[in-house]
């Protein structure tokens, strides 16, 4: 019954996405899924690390908080109270992601969804004044999991999936936004769903998991890889592709700079969002889950929300808690 | 001594006409035979020799001038394609760098983007018009110059829209330019090499075709002279003397002044076209560091390819500089200094993003002041591109001077040869007239 209702709400976003993009530049996205205000813990046990190489995205159980949030510099013996010490929190984002992670051309500096998580994330930690305390590590996707599981970086805040192949290299926080996977296509061409594309040419970004479920769903359609995802959009507009497969949050933040692109069909995947977080430190994950979960329920999840999509603004994602801890 | 009869006994019946064959064998003994016929066979090689040594001396002197002329021509096409790939680079390494400014890109960039890419274009007709075989390359660098600013402005347009699609499109751009048109330039320059060292050693045994010419020539009037000596009594035969005299004193100028443009054409490829060719390739390696410290902040923490590349890039550049400075003036000297406050320039730079002052790296590398690094790099483009002006134009005028006595003594030599051709005739009819 929750998935029907769920994949009513989704197409329903997609549609209200074509609209907004063919209207014009205004960014449009989806809503977050199907309106819950239940951040119960979940009563399903954890999966074994073991065993789990699959891209199942249903299960994005995190660790329970240990208890409301600590204020800043109460810390004691933790993985905040080292990153406090280091005078600096190091962040993995992107710096092409219209809306979520970019680097806006007039001001030169880092903006977006994620880029005010970090913020939020930094304030958690230094208090008030966060100015040079956070170091942006700008990454494409590939290099995400390598960088988390070298200590490269603390955190990584960059439309990461929640899956559970991800989940046995690295940990996440709760999920803190809902996107799914469509294909953009030119606004001329026929094609109405990532099917209609097989034989053809659909870039997408390497090590994403946006590649994988084409291979898997559509392996009739031929895949171009790049490093970047924006590297996707030159291809496409220089007519080399004939569509590209990724998240709406990414694909829509394309179709606002680019009139002539439209996004097709509905969401094949379900792609939930999580802070990445090295997997040793499980203390700092449930430090972020307590503060995402004061962030729903305060407005500052809305907030940052209305700042970056168009409205309506949609109930944050639940918080579902229950991975034991390792 | 015998006396040829040449007349027919008077009386004697009218013979049939002898056949042609015959006739001319009459002919040839009556011009050959006997101390006058030896001396009409001496006087023929004598002439022959000389004919030889104006010919030989010629071919050789004019095969060196034209070898020193073609060595001369390749390296101003060597020239041209370092200048073709400087400001590409050149270009590239402002755009970088204003686009890391953010925003609106100063005008100061902007217009040293487009004179770079203007100078390359340019640059780039020119030296497909020189040559042929290097036409289908250049070509092909100019397509994908146009591709490239294409893309450029394609990172325009969205940059000014305020789109951060602009800085995939920069990407693209950056890396093309060093995929499809800077490797092929560099493959260019290799092939332009090689034939400077073919002019060079083409045609080095010419030398050894004047040495033989003159020999053979200095031999037969010799031994003549000696061989008339002792037929005709008299010790010296004049006009073959004066022969004999003007064949060695243009053979041994020839031969040493040969040995000279030898000698100074080597002294120039291992000075001034060395340094022409090395400072090229220091500037080259230097804007295109540069690119890479832009880079490097542009990608913001994930740029270690880029920052690797500048290592490499200005390893490279500081030792050629060293060895310039070594061996060249005041503005090599000045060159190697810049290059060197450049890189502690950079050495902060890199310290500042490093330690996640990231603003603070970018303020460095694209600020104004005399300090920052657009400044300093400023100082080394003046003196390197002075040094390297220099050179070329000092590889220009070492060529010429080593080849323009060459076409001169060549002639003379021809000229000269001829001329002792017919003063050995002289020489030899003058014995043939004492004779009868």
């Amino acid at each position: 019954m929750k998935k029907l209702l769920l994949t009513g709400t989704l197409t329903a976003a997609a549609a209200a996405l074509v609209a907004g993009c063919s209207a014009g530049s205004t960014p449009t996205l989806p809503s977050a899924p199907a309106p819950s205000s239940s951040a119960a813990p979940s009563p399903s046990p954890t999966p074994t690390r073991a065993g789990c190489n699959n891209n199942d995205n249903t299960r994005v159980e995190s660790y329970a908080p240990s208890g409301p949030l600590p204020a800043p510099g109460d810390f004691r013996g933790s993985t905040m109270e080292k990153i406090r010490d280091k005078g600096k929190i190091t962040v993995g984002v992107s710096a092409d992601n219209l809306l979520f992670g970019f680097r806006n051309p007039i001001t030169g500096q880092l903006e977006g969804f994620d880029i005010d998580m970090v913020n939020e994330v930094a304030h958690a930690i230094f208090g008030e004044d966060i100015k040079g305390k956070v170091e942006y590590r700008v990454e494409n996707f590939a290099q995400r999991i390598p960088d988390l599981r070298s200590g490269r970086v603390d955190l990584v805040a960059d439309i990461m999936t929640i899956n559970c192949m991800r989940w046995s290299q690295i940990a996440f926080s709760t999920e803190y936004f809902h996107a799914g996977q469509q294909v953009l296509v030119r606004k001329n061409s026929p094609y109405t769903d990532v099917g209609q594309l097989n034989g053809r040419k659909v870039c997408t970004a390497t090590g994403s998991t946006g590649s994988q479920n084409l291979t898997s769903l559509y392996p009739k359609v031929v895949q171009v890889h790049v490093a970047n995802i924006s590297d996707c959009m030159v291809l496409f507009q220089q007519g080399s592709v004939e569509g590209i497969v990724s998240d709406n949050t990414v694909l829509s933040g394309f179709a606002s700079q680019d009139p002539y692109a439209r996004i097709a069909g509905d969401q094949f995947t379900k792609e939930p969002y999580g802070l990445g977080i090295p997997a040793e430190n499980v203390d700092f994950v449930r430090f972020v889950n307590a503060l995402l979960q004061d962030m729903r329920t305060d407005g500052r999840w809305a907030t940052i929300y209305r700042r970056w999509l168009p409205a309506p603004v949609p109930n944050p994602p639940p918080a579902v808690y229950g991975r034991a801890l390792p | 001594m015998t006396v040829i009869e040449t007349g027919q006994p008077a009386g004697a019946p009218i013979p049939q006409p002898p056949p042609a064959r015959q006739v001319v064998r009459q002919v040839a003994r009556a011009t050959f035979e006997g101390t006058p016929g030896r001396m009409r066979s001496y006087g023929a090689f004598v002439v022959l020799g000389c004919l030889v040594f104006g010919l030989f001396a010629f071919i050789a002197a004019s095969s060196r001038a034209s070898a020193l002329s073609s060595a001369r021509s390749d390296a101003a096409q060597l020239v041209r394609i370092q200048a073709i790939r400087t400001n590409l680079v050149f270009a590239d390494a402002n755009l970088t760098n204003a686009f890391l400014v953010g925003g609106l890109e100063p005008p100061a960039a902007r217009s040293a983007y487009q004179e770079g890419i203007a100078t390359a274009s340019t640059t780039l007709a020119e030296a497909s018009g020189v040559s042929a075989q290097d036409a289908a390359v250049l070509a092909n660098v100019n397509d994908v110059v146009t591709q490239y600013t294409g893309l450029v402005e394609s990172a325009r347009a969205n940059n000014r829209i305020g789109y951060p699609l602009g800085a995939a499109y920069l990407r693209q751009a950056t890396q093309l330019l060093r995929t499809d048109a800077l490797p092929p330039l560099e493959d260019l320059v290799k092939t332009e090499q090689a034939r400077i060292a073919d002019s060079y050693s083409g045609s080095a045994h010419a030398v050894y075709w004047l040495v033989i010419g003159l020999l053979a020539a200095l031999g037969i009037l010799l031994f003549t002279q000696i061989w008339l000596a002792g037929r005709t009594h008299r010790l010296l035969n004049l006009p073959l003397v004066t022969a004999s005299a003007a064949v060695i004193v243009v053979g041994v100028v020839l031969v040493a002044t040969m040995a000279w443009s030898q000698s100074k054409a080597n002294h120039t490829r291992s000075n001034a076209y060395f340094a022409t060719v090395e400072l090229a390739t220091a500037r080259i390696d230097a804007f295109d560091a540069k690119s890479a410290e832009s880079l490097t902040l542009i990608s913001r923490g994930s740029g270690q390819a880029y920052d690797q590349s500048f290592n490499s890039l200005a390893r490279n550049a500081t030792m050629i500089l060293n060895d310039a400075a070594d061996q060249g003036g005041a503005d090599e000297q000045a060159a190697k200094t810049a290059f060197a406050a450049y890189q502690s320039v950079h050495q902060q730079i890199r310290a500042e993003d490093d330690r996640g002052n990231w603003d603070g790296a970018v303020a460095l590398a694209t600020g104004g002041k005399a300090t920052d690094a657009n400044a300093v790099f400023g100082t080394f483009d003046t003196a390197s591109a002075k040094a390297l002006g220099q050179r070329s134009a000092q590889l220009r005028n070492d060529l010429s001077t080593a080849r323009a006595p060459l076409t001169l003594l060549a002639w003379i030599a021809l000229i000269v040869g001829v001329a002792a051709a017919v003063t050995s005739i002289r020489g030899i009819s003058l014995r043939l007239r004492e004779y009868r």
